[in-house]
């Protein structure tokens, strides 16, 4: 019997203990300070977008909108959260399955939408099963060492199927091409592998590889324009009306925020329109530039508690199916952040990835929140044996 | 156990590691934040103040007007322009004496754009000249560099490729007064409001002042985008940044279900006589030509008409302004009488057989009442009473059937309803009775007055428009037709009356009394029957609206005629027809102001449209059907056996 299965809480219920608690229970144990913060983060995202889209009647209508995709999701995520683990578990392989096959069937069906196919569309729904994978995958890769652990063969040649799980998908988002979402699938799913104890010796030679492949994959696997975003992070005065333009007003809309910004609504780049994509993927700007470097440091610090919060739920959770996916859906929401703080601040370069719960979007609302309800799911059935 | 013991704690080991590596990640970030916001916040503070980067409004393109089959109404011309920006230029005067060096440019234009100058904000753009032909633009191009402050750019202007064919259906745009802002801001929150008055500022910007173009106008406006320039220090544009993401959104489409050729046709038969022509296609109720003649060309508002052009529309005595064929109201005179006949049989008072005599007048109350006719009709019963036009039988019937019955009838066939088409104006016209003339003159109704109304005179008056419904609700044999121009756009609210509820039995004798008119012996137009398309024949209605009393002295001196009453005084010659008579597609009603006679002036008028009408099929399914059922319509089955 492996450590996984044990039951370690020495003052569990007997309900809890044989995973038969009630959902009014479940509901009792929710982490409502977790929550609060996720409420919370959603509702100052509206704020902002609210801003962002305050100089333009067109668009007046996204933040209620926003809102209420995060209502909608809201629901759903409780709901998840209150979905017994073993479901979780049962519905591992085949959505990730199911999630591959459609990727597979975009690369043959899939629909153009500016510049890349990402999108199936199946009558009046338009699907990115690559928001799917996300979650399959994280999902897939825990159930995958769920099973593979239970008998303690540890060796090294457990890892290479988990490996090849994560690379599949990854090589198929990235050749519609979707660098950033690839960039977090596979992000995700190495954390899983490294937490199931991959040897320390291959993570050395993964990073080694990945320092000496980086020009390799610069010059023939990234296309021209991505190219050029690296280029332009390394030195974005260079065109600074082209593929710079969006970067270097984003820097000066942050840097001109100062110590505590210019105050709701009174930025005045966001107000004028100075940076694309400012309701989406470079939402951080408009609050940086409204709310100064006490605003940004604060939304940082809000997602490193919440973050935190949630490794907490993993570290202690009783399964390995349980621990895996929540390390796997909390990574996946911090590498977000850290991709878009990193994007918008110059940091990285531009590859297209919201700020969770903030940025104007439903596809990643849903999957965002799906990962808090996974999580809040493994919290609540910590305790139940071996799912 | 031990082993497993360890991977336990290689968990944790591994989760400090990854702890502090997520700690690294953040660091940097705060760091990075600290060092733009806080270390190098001034400069980026000092950057953003003298951004470079202006937004501007970018107008949308204002939807087209299309006709039946797709053939543009109302289009898009790009043509040169010059502004001038007030702030940018030292001596105005002086600038505007160099332009008029290179093209035209009168004095007293120049005074005016001075004027323009001074009273607008010195920021907005002034315009000297638009439309500038090919050379000219070239010519301004080039010296324009020269000129600080002045800017030569293609403008997008709309244009009417069918001119005055469409004037009173289409109106026209305008630059937007004070007057129009004010409306176009109605209900608008503060800062909507500031958008709305900077875009129609924009010299591309006109809202529709008439017709279409004006109920039209939020469905055909689009949405108004923005573009990023780069300016340089004195304000000139030197650079367009990527805005795709701001383009404007084009404004829609509107179809009209006129067919743009029949139309034309229409206008050019009508030569140079005043009047009005309105074709139906009885099926569908679209309205297939809306004619109101002499017209006017709406390519002369878009940039402002002069006031000595305007003055001469408003002054022309055959008022080309007016929409004859939706404002104008005319007593429809003996057109009516198929109205009056129905009322007749569906109150029972009298049956078609019952036989009038007519000496050429008819007595009632001590009083003459004179049939059209001097010599009289003889002995007519209902047919030929609608076939030669009988007064005197219709003074009979109209007595026996009462006011109150024929004012109901009227009703029924789409008379005294101001029918919304989409079209700004329109007119409900009169159809009285005792209740009615009590509220408008304050007298109780008199018999006489039914022997008036009888004939289709008095108080009664109806637009062209109401003619063709009337005549196409006739020819379906009492359908509910209802007029419809407005194939894709804004639709009018459906008209919020009761369906006529007419007997198709009396329809097909007030039918066949019209086929008698056109092609029987005794007709009042018989020499109009025949189309002229080696068989179809045409039937209809003449008809005459008095303009003014015929006073008993003219009578008993014979009275007079043509030319020697001034035109002004001559009566309005009216014809409704429908053709083919055996297998009715099309309805029509022609006016022609002052011509006399129906059967001399207006029947031929509407006969050869009808021809035209029917040679070129121009009721077929319109393009817009085409492309929407290919989408969404279940196929019709409708009609098919």
């Amino acid at each position: 019997m492996s450590w996984s299965g044990e039951i370690r809480s020495a003052g569990t219920s007997r309900a809890r203990r044989f995973g038969r608690q009630t959902n009014f229970d479940k509901l009792g144990r929710m982490p409502w300070g977790l929550v609060a913060l996720i409420v919370g983060l959603a509702v100052f995202g509206t704020a902002m977008l609210y801003s962002s889209t305050a100089t333009n009647p067109a668009s007046a209508d996204l933040p209620a909108k926003h809102f209420t995709r995060f209502l909608i999701s809201f629901v759903l995520m409780i709901g998840l959260a209150l979905t017994p683990i073993t479901y979780w578990k049962r519905a591992a392989f085949p959505a990730y399955g199911g999630a591959l096959l459609l990727l597979i069937a975009v690369e043959f069906f899939g629909v153009s939408g500016g510049g890349a196919e990402r999108w199936l569309e199946l009558g009046p729904v338009r699907l990115q099963p690559s928001e799917f994978m996300k979650l399959a995958l994280v999902m897939a890769v825990a159930h995958y060492y769920q099973i593979t652990l239970r008998d303690n063969s540890g060796g090294f040649l457990i890892h290479i199927p988990a490996v090849l799980m994560v690379l599949a998908p990854a090589a198929l988002i990235l050749r519609q091409p979707d660098l950033g979402t690839a960039l977090t699938v596979v992000a995700a799913g190495l954390v899983i592998i490294y937490f199931a104890g991959l040897f320390w010796r291959l993570i050395l030679l993964a990073l080694v590889g990945g320092v000496v492949g980086a020009p390799f994959a610069y010059f023939y696997v990234l296309k021209d324009y991505q190219r050029a975003r690296v280029e332009t992070l390394w030195n974005p005065s260079a065109d600074p009306l082209g593929a710079g333009y969006q970067s270097e007003q984003a820097k000066i809309a942050i840097g001109s925020g100062g110590w505590d910004g210019k105050g709701f609504t009174q930025g005045t780049q966001s107000q004028l329109d100075f940076i694309p994509e400012q309701h989406t993927d470079f939402i951080f700007t408009v609050m940086a530039e409204e709310f100064g470097f006490l605003g940004s440091a604060s939304m940082l610090l809000v997602w490193a508690t919440v973050i935190v919060w949630g490794f907490l739920i993993a570290m202690r959770c009783n399964s390995n199916f349980g621990r895996f996916a929540a390390v796997g859906a909390v990574a996946t929401i911090a590498f977000y952040v850290a991709f878009n703080v990193g994007m918008v601040a110059g940091l990285l370069p531009v590859v297209g990835i919201p700020m969770p719960l903030i940025s104007y979007g439903g596809t990643a609302m849903l999957t965002v929140m799906a990962a808090f309800g996974l999580i809040l799911s493994v919290h609540l059935h910590r305790d139940v044996k071996a799912p | 156990m031990a082993k497993m013991r360890d991977l336990d704690l290689e968990f944790s080991r591994r989760t400090m590691l990854a702890a502090s590596a997520g700690g690294i990640v953040w660091t940097t970030l705060l760091a990075r934040l600290f060092q733009l916001q806080v270390l190098e916040g001034d400069r980026y503070a000092s950057l953003a103040a003298e951004n470079r980067v202006k937004l501007e409004l970018a107008p949308p393109r204002r939807g087209r007007i299309l006709d039946r089959f797709g053939t543009p109404l109302g289009a898009h011309r790009r043509a040169g322009r010059v502004t001038l920006i007030g702030e940018q230029v030292e001596d105005v005067p002086a600038t505007l004496r160099r332009i008029a060096e290179l093209i035209d440019l009168p004095a007293e234009r120049q005074e005016r754009i001075v004027r323009d100058a001074v009273r607008q904000a010195s920021f907005v753009p002034v315009i000297v000249a638009e439309e500038l032909t090919y050379e000219d633009f070239a010519r301004m191009t080039v010296h324009a560099v020269s000129l600080p402050g002045v800017q030569v750019e293609m403008a997008s202007t709309r244009s009417y490729p069918r001119g005055r064919d469409f004037a009173h259906v289409l109106g026209y745009v305008a630059r937007a007064s004070e007057r129009d802002l004010g409306r176009l801001t109605e209900g608008a929150n503060p800062s909507e409001t500031e958008l709305i008055r900077r875009l129609f500022k924009h010299p591309d910007m006109r809202t529709g002042r008439l017709g279409i173009e004006y109920l039209a106008e939020e469905w055909l406006r689009g949405t108004v985008g923005r573009r990023r320039v780069v300016t340089n220090a004195a304000g000139r544009i030197i650079e367009e940044l990527p805005s795709d993401d701001l383009a404007p959104q084009e404004g829609r489409d509107v179809s009209i279900t006129i067919d743009a050729y029949l139309q034309r046709a229409a206008i050019e038969r009508f030569g140079d006589e005043s009047g009005a022509a309105v074709v139906i296609d009885i099926e569908s109720g679209d309205i297939l030509a809306l004619v109101s003649t002499p017209t006017y060309d709406p390519n002369d508002f878009v940039n402002g008409i002069s006031t000595a052009d305007y003055n001469a529309l408003r002054e022309n005595d055959r008022s080309p302004l007016f929409h004859k064929a939706y404002d104008g109201l005319y007593p429809p005179g003996s057109t009516f009488k198929m109205v009056v006949a129905a009322a007749a049989l569906a109150t029972g008072a009298v049956s078609p057989e019952r036989r009038v005599h007519c000496p050429g007048h008819y007595w009632f109350a001590g009083r003459k009442w004179h049939c059209w006719k001097r010599g009289g009709h003889g002995s007519v019963d209902m047919h030929n009473g609608i076939k030669g036009s009988c007064d005197a039988y219709f003074y009979e019937i109209a007595r026996l059937t009462g006011v109150e019955e024929i004012a109901k009838m009227a009703r029924q066939f789409g008379f005294g309803h101001r029918w919304d088409i989409g079209v700004t104006g329109g007119k409900a016209g009169v159809v009285p009775n005792d209740a009615w003339k009590r509220e408008a003159l304050g007298e109780q109704w008199y018999e006489g007055e039914t022997l008036n109304f009888g004939i289709g005179q008095g108080y009664l008056n109806a637009s062209p428009l109401q003619l063709a419904l009337m005549t196409a609700r006739i020819a379906t044999e009492g359908r509910d037709i209802r007029p419809n121009l407005i194939g894709v756009g804004p639709r009018p609210p459906e008209a919020d009356i009761a369906a006529a509820n007419l007997d198709p039995e009396i329809m097909q004798r007030m039918k066949a009394g019209m086929f008698g008119v056109t092609s029987e012996p005794g007709g009042t137009a018989r020499s109009s029957g025949d189309l002229g398309l080696g068989g179809p024949r045409l039937a209809g209605k003449t008809g005459t609206a008095q303009v003014r009393r015929i006073t008993t002295e003219e009578r008993n001196s014979g009275v007079r005629k043509g030319a020697s009453l001034d035109r002004k005084l001559r009566d309005h010659a009216l014809f409704v027809a429908y053709a083919p008579a055996d297998d009715p597609k099309y309805a029509i009603s022609v006016i022609v102001e002052h011509g006399e006679g129906g059967s001399r002036a207006a029947a031929p008028v509407a006969r050869d449209i009808l021809a035209y009408a029917l040679r070129t099929d121009s009721r077929r399914t319109p393009s817009y059907a085409q492309t929407a059922s290919r989408t969404d319509a279940p196929a019709s089955t409708r009609g098919t056996p």
